[in-house]
């Protein structure tokens, strides 16, 4: 009777993921419960950290069928596998996204492109780190601050380090607020912070029509490797402005969007094992990821500071660092470290101008780099 | 693989790409700057479209 009790309970045991856990998963968990932590209590990035964190401490729970083949966390991270998901978050936010600033101020549209240069600081330091060019590439892209880009070119480049990066990625937007002000302080006087810009014109309803059509013939014709991720953003942006299929951009902007950040969040989350994210690797992709958003916040800044040069009428250099592609999590940081020195300079509008058009530049970057790599 | 998966690969990588980024930019850029002539081809009133004729 007790031998089979005992059996009993050996075959119950077996069943349980008890004899694989070890230390490595305690410490995923803890950082999936800080994840939790941080959304609930600090407010960072509460749609995206909640599920990653959450998925996380499942991902690190030995024997949970979820992220196996059959599971449904498996199939979430397929639609990240298979490139569905990144397009229609693009699409989503392209149907929340008021392109407004950045037509009516397209001077300001090549600060997008400025600021990208930690993307190649991280790319190099990468390569000399060790990291094939190709997972240079991946890292590198961290620099752009855009979440969707970043899992993109990551499943094309290296979809092995897909955990790294992402968790990189969003996690460096959301302290975003904490890395830009002090290198923006440092790169500029505080006459230059309280430059106050004029206003800008207002865009009439066809040229805001126009300007989806017009940037998807663009980026399809000389940018294919990344022309799903901008041509989602830009029918999403077109069913907003038409005003004629208001239903579909609503249902773009919060239904979808919200189930396709909850796969997302599932799918990263659960990518997180122990045995795959606790490497050496790893902390040099979060230093490296670091790296990146500094030195594309200088040199968005530095960028600013070299179109006053020739222009008759000054900007407010602190619009560059707005040109790192975090919609609109670097705009609103232009705008407060602005309000500091001048209480009335409201930089958040022209600073939407550069914020959005980092994300176009991070999508040529990124498609130069994949075509430069032979990627399609 | 174009580009050699060297150091040297990545310095080039770098800088074609930089360089490329802020040369298709700005042409973006400058499309944006010719939006304003698209008025000369008429206005769009918002009501108008809401109500299905225009």
């Amino acid at each position: 009777m007790l031998e089979q009790l005992l059996s009993f309970a050996q075959s119950l045991k077996n069943q349980t993921g008890l004899e694989q856990f070890w230390w490595g998963n305690a410490v995923m968990i803890a950082i999936g419960c800080t994840m939790i932590f941080l959304a609930v209590r600090k407010g960072y990035e509460p749609l995206l950290l909640v599920g990653i964190g959450f998925s996380c401490v499942i991902a690190n729970v030995p024997g949970s069928d979820l992220i196996l083949p059959g599971g449904l966390f498996h199939y979430a991270y397929q639609g990240v596998a298979l490139l569905v998901i990144p397009p229609l978050i693009f699409f989503g936010v392209g149907a929340m996204t008021d392109f407004g600033p950045m037509i009516a101020n397209p001077k300001l549209v090549v600060l997008g492109a400025a600021a990208h240069l930690g993307i190649f600081v991280a790319l190099i330091g990468a390569k000399c780190l060790g990291f094939t060019l190709n997972e240079a590439g991946a890292i590198g892209i961290i620099g752009g601050a855009d979440g969707p880009m970043a899992i993109f070119v990551t499943m094309k480049l290296a979809p092995h380090l897909l955990p790294q990066v992402s968790v990189a990625a969003y996690s460096y937007m959301a302290l975003m607020p904490l890395i830009q002000p002090p290198v923006m302080r440092l790169l500029t006087t505080r006459a230059e912070r309280q430059i106050v810009m004029p206003p800008s014109r207002k865009v009439s309803r066809l040229e805001r029509i126009a300007f989806p059509v017009v940037i998807g013939f663009i980026v399809n014709l000389f940018f294919p490797p990344v022309a799903p991720l901008i041509t989602m953003l830009m029918l999403g942006n077109l069913f907003r402005e038409v005003l004629v299929t208001d239903r579909l951009a609503k249902t773009a902007a919060n239904d979808l969007m919200n189930v396709i950040i909850i796969i997302l969040t599932c799918a990263i989350g659960s990518t997180m094992a122990a045995d795959r994210f606790l490497t050496v690797k790893t902390i040099e992709i979060v230093v490296l990821g670091l790296i990146a958003f500094l030195f594309g916040t200088a040199s968005g800044v530095i960028g600013a500071r070299i179109m006053n040069l020739f222009l008759k009428e000054k900007i407010n250099p602190l619009l560059g660092s707005a040109g790192i592609a975090s919609v609109p999590i670097a705009a609103r940081v232009s705008h407060i470290v602005a309000l500091r020195d001048n209480k009335e300079n409201y930089l958040i509008y022209h600073a939407m101008g550069p914020n959005l058009a980092g994300v176009f530049g991070t999508a040529i970057s990124g498609g130069i780099m994949l075509a430069l790599l032979g990627v399609k | 693989m174009i580009v050699p998966d060297t150091i040297e690969g990545a310095l080039l990588l770098s800088l074609i790409d930089f360089f490329l980024s802020i040369v298709m930019i700005s042409g973006i850029g400058i499309v944006l700057a010719l939006f304003p002539f698209l008025n000369r081809l008429g206005k769009l009133d918002d009501d108008a479209i809401r109500q299905g004729h225009h």
